[in-house]
């Protein structure tokens, strides 16, 4: 009797599994766990292993003398959490990390949030133009607007000594606060980051029904209740999932801390964890990487408790829908003009300083201009650099760079969109919440840690300076901006549209090619907009994997800008219109682009 | 329930291949050793080297943590590419800092798959050498034949290419015409410096600039400090209860009154030079000034109008060396060699000769209105590797402390 029971509950067993897997959607949940699982866990074993050995410059310390390397020790956790410089090191840094975050974050969702109401939901002017330049300051890697930042509120008091953009024009002096330390750090950020909010925020904003805004409004509601209990619970997931992607990036940005510390230094965990990796203490750098992971899964956790209670939108039917704009009346002109100039100065004027400053015979000097360092034939420098048209290394750089953010936003960008089918199709399961989250963490783990676990993975097996580990971390690092473009994307589309396909035996393949795709189309191709930007920009994530041939725009920025100021800025812009080109050509022929990017 | 299990069942498997790739990754097997082939390679002229260099294969790696080394690359390809049968295909030098090439190498020595590991490497950071090279079998040094009696014996192992300066300088123009800084003790001395900034490099970002803060806490400078701060206020220094001696009380004094605002010395000598800048100060890279067209700039060390040297007591500034070494698992020992052997020649220390760095080999002059090795050995605090060292953690200790409390 026993054996036959079990017989059956085995067999029961196989054809539960054979079901299981006779549905494409847990086909893909279960191999994106399988290969994610490996990509991201690596990385995170490996960074928490590394907080508990000894490494070789960890000698140094009195209390680990005479140990054997790679021994287990708890002495980095006890000096970082609980002994006499543990607060200097670790506690004030994280303060600062949180407090900067949160501010960034909330001026992001501030200013993001605003513009994208502004621009999908009222009859303001000059729609086009702010919608295609607000994206400007997250093409820029940070630290060129941390840059702008200091050389425009500088002034002969403070800092550097010099007079910035503001004296020079207008003899304004702004305090210190207002150019070092915790406001404008922040402040930078949220500007930076302010995209991100107006690319999901807006995106939902643009598709969102306006027959439920209608109903409201027949039925008398006001513009206030129909923005109360209407559009914000709409737009209540693309803010949690904006303060996510805030909160996460600000914790992790080092450049533009360290950056805008100012005469003494404001310390970061970021910060503190560059030196202490500069140091080779890898142990105690590893723990505030830990910590940042850490805050990141709590926000995540936070994100999925609010956004698990809320009932699901659909804001896609297939039927069509006509949006009534709020009229501004005289106001879509002020706030036009003064949106518009906020974005020139967020946007415009960094662009137009870096194609000065390449333009100068000695950096800063605006007296003296030359486009030598454009078009010069000949080394313009002691180390044999030429005008960038001419420079052989710059254009192996533009090479790698191109090839490897095309591979890797086809990689995450195509990965993306069937994580987001697949865990749409099965909300609810746990299995769609762990791919979901897994999806996500890449975006968690700080880029110098998730850099440095990829190169221990590749070098034993003979991957080191290939093309090939280069797209892999990259498609990883990115794959969370498509996750998410595709579960929101997929989240907003009504399950009716697939269901009459399936009822006529549609397979899985045509269903998506044939409707789901065209349906979401440009959401999905600017899906893959987002991680090509973001990979054009990247340095931390690559700096010890682009070593030999595989040099990129950004390493050979780095290097350049400590000594050859003109031919980086040269390259920066370079890389900012390379990006701007190729969303515009992609928007061309297609109809997405990078400000539709997250969120549908 | 089924579900449950299933995804347990892959999590478990998806744990224990991570944790597979995590034993695999630190797994350590190492390369064969390869003293035996430096050991020949130290005895071996020019042309033994070019031919057992033609012998190798795999590309030529090289990392640096100084940018010039990829000019000194397109320079030894110039040179030797054709007869090596080497181009800008398969031999390139990548600019990384001392942190990421320790990272690397120890990444590359145990793979066994080296075709694009490392050769050789340009190191600034000795006090991590100093371990490395206890420690570790990741780095070997060699010395070419033809330097072994022309480089100083102290700076024979490691292997020190060329040496850095920074020094003290300010803004002459305006407040700073009469300016002169003759004692280091000057620059922390809250009436001297009323109205001036000092301008440093943060010891937090710039490793050479803490290596010289610790330096200074070494009995050698703490009491050449103290003597020095007698001969300024003609009392005996005293010392505040969290410094021991006199080089922390300066480190102290000094840290505190630094800024930081400036991160890159090309930044801090470029400022420095503008007019809202007259009368204040800078410890900085000397080679930085050469590239000013109109130079507002004193150097602590010289009057440059008399052409006068001038002493400043205990010190001008400070001096790192930079050093070449071997990486034991590169797959072209020979070629790094004689990479090594060409920088140390004249055109191979072409893309650094300027103001401020100083080749250890004799033979290559000194740039035009700059002053000899030996003068800065006098003038400048050195690195001592492995007191930097030893002092390392408790020194960036007392210093952040400092930095915090600002």
């Amino acid at each position: 009797m026993l054996n036959s029971y079990e017989l059956s509950r085995g067999r029961k067993f196989k054809n539960w599994l054979k079901n299981f897997f006779t549905q494409p959607a847990n086909i893909i949940l279960v191999v994106s766990l399988v290969i994610l699982g490996v990509f991201t866990l690596f990385p995170l074993i490996s960074l928490l292993s590394d907080t508990f050995k000894v490494h070789i410059a960890e000698l140094m310390f009195e209390e680990l003398r005479g140990s054997t390397l790679n021994s287990a020790t708890g002495f980095h956790w006890s000096r970082m959490l609980f002994s006499d410089v543990s607060a200097m090191y670790f506690w004030k840094p994280l303060g600062n990390a949180v407090l900067m975050s949160l501010l960034s974050s909330a001026i992001a969702i501030l200013y993001g949030g605003v513009v994208a109401f502004l621009i999908t939901r009222t009859d303001i002017k000059a729609k086009k133009f702010l919608s295609a330049i607000f994206v400007f300051p997250y093409i820029m890697p940070s630290w060129t607007l941390a840059s702008f930042w200091k050389n425009f509120f500088q002034n002969p008091d403070i800092g550097s000594g010099t007079g910035g953009m503001l004296y020079n024009l207008l003899g304004i002096k702004v305090s210190e606060g207002f150019v070092y330390g915790l406001v404008p750090s922040a402040i930078v950020l949220g500007l930076h980051y302010a995209p991100f909010a107006y690319i999901l925020i807006g995106g939902i904003l643009r598709n969102m029904d306006a027959n439920l805004e209608e109903a409201a409004t027949v039925l008398g509601a006001s513009r206030f209740k129909i923005i109360r209990r209407i559009t914000l619970p709409i737009v209540m997931p693309a803010l949690l999932s904006t303060f996510l992607l805030v909160f996460s990036s600000s914790m992790s940005a080092y450049a533009v801390p360290q950056f805008l510390g100012g005469s003494s230094g404001f310390t970061v965990l970021t910060t503190s964890m560059k030196q202490f990796i500069g140091y080779g203490w890898y142990g105690q750098g590893y723990i505030m990487a830990v910590f940042m992971i850490i805050f990141g899964l709590i926000i995540l956790g936070l994100n999925q408790y609010f956004t698990g209670k809320r009932k699901s939108f659909t804001t896609v039917t297939g039927k069509s829908g006509q949006i009534s704009y709020i009229k501004l009346k005289g106001w879509k002109y002020v706030l036009a003009v003064i949106l518009v100039l906020l974005s020139l100065f967020c946007s415009v004027l960094p662009l137009i300083t870096f194609a000065l400053e390449s333009l100068c015979v000695t950096p800063g000097d605006y007296s003296a201009l030359t486009f030598d360092f454009w078009i010069s034939k000949v080394p313009v420098n002691n180390n044999g650099i030429h005008g960038v048209f001419h420079e052989p290394q710059l254009w192996r750089a533009f090479g790698n760079s191109v090839g490897l953010s095309v591979c890797c936003a086809l990689i995450a960008g195509t990965v993306g969109i069937l994580i987001g089918y697949a865990v749409s199709k099965r909300r609810g399961t746990a299995l769609a919440r762990f791919v979901d989250n897994l999806a996500f963490l890449p975006y968690l783990m700080p880029s110098m840690a998730l850099g440095a676990a990829f190169l221990a993975l590749g070098t034993p097996l003979g991957l080191n300076q290939t093309f090939f580990l280069l797209v892999l971390v990259g498609a990883v690092k990115y794959l969370p901006f498509a996750s998410r473009s595709g579960i929101n994307a997929m989240l907003q589309l009504s399950g009716e549209i697939e269901e009459a396909a399936l009822l006529v035996k549609v397979p899985w393949w045509k269903r998506m090619v044939r409707i789901i795709f065209p349906i979401q189309k440009s959401t999905f191709i600017s899906g893959y907009l987002l991680p090509f930007t973001s990979c054009m920009r990247e340095l931390s994530l690559f700096t010890l994997l682009a070593t030999g041939q595989m040099t990129l725009l950004t390493t050979l920025l780095e290097d350049w800008q400590t000594w050859w100021q003109q031919s980086a800025n040269a390259l920066n812009l370079i890389i900012i219109v390379t990006v701007l080109l190729i969303n515009f050509i992609v928007n061309k022929l297609t109809g997405a682009s990078i400000d539709k990017g997250v969120g549908g | 329930m089924k579900k449950i299990k299933l995804l347990s069942v892959i999590i478990a498997i998806v744990l224990v291949i991570s944790s597979l790739f995590v034993v695999l990754a630190a797994c350590d097997n190492g390369p064969a050793d390869i003293s035996e082939i430096i050991e020949d390679g130290q005895k071996m002229t020019t042309a033994e080297l070019i031919a057992k260099a033609k012998e190798e294969k795999g590309e030529f790696n090289a990392y640096g943590n100084t940018s010039r080394i990829a000019a000194a690359m397109t320079g030894f390809l110039a040179k030797y590419g054709e007869e090596l049968g080497l181009d800008s295909s398969t031999a390139h030098a990548s600019k990384q800092s001392d942190s990421q090439i320790y990272t690397l190498l120890t990444n590359e020595y145990i793979s066994s798959n080296n075709s694009k590991a490392a050769s050789m490497v340009m190191i600034q950071d000795g006090a991590q050498l100093v371990l490395y090279r206890e420690q570790s079998k990741i780095l070997q040094n060699y010395v070419p034949s033809t330097m072994k009696d022309k480089v100083d014996e102290n700076d024979l192992v490691p292997l020190v290419h060329q040496y850095i300066n920074k020094l003290f300088m300010w803004n002459k123009t305006g407040k700073g015409a009469d300016l002169v800084v003759n004692n280091v003790w000057q620059v922390v001395d809250d009436d001297f410096m009323q109205g001036r900034t000092i301008y440093f490099k943060s010891p937090v970002n710039e490793q050479v600039n803490m290596n010289f803060l610790i330096m200074l806490t070494k009995d050698e400078w703490a009491n050449k400090l103290a003597a020095a701060y007698k001969a300024l206020y003609n009392k005996d220094i005293v010392l505040d209860s969290d410094c021991p001696n006199a080089g922390y009380q300066w480190v102290k004094a000094f840290v505190k009154k630094a800024s930081f605002a400036i991160n890159s010395d090309t930044t801090i000598c470029e400022d420095l030079n503008k007019s809202d800048n007259a009368g204040n100060l800078g410890l900085f890279v000397l080679s930085k000034t050469r590239d000013l067209t109109t130079n507002n700039l004193q150097v602590a060390a010289w009057k440059e109008v008399e052409n006068q040297l001038v002493s400043v007591n205990p010190f001008a500034g400070f001096m790192y060396p930079m050093y070449c070494q071997l990486a034991s698992n590169g797959p072209r020992p020979y070629t790094a060699m004689l990479f090594i052997n060409y920088l140390m020649e004249e055109d191979g220390f072409e893309p650094w000769a300027e103001w401020g760095a100083y080749s250890t080999n004799p033979d290559i002059a000194i740039q035009q209105g700059d002053r000899e090795l030996s003068f800065w050995r006098n003038t400048l605090v050195i690195e001592d590797a492995s007191y930097i060292s030893n002092k390392k953690a408790s020194v960036s200790d007392f210093v952040s402390g400092v930095i915090a409390s600002k």
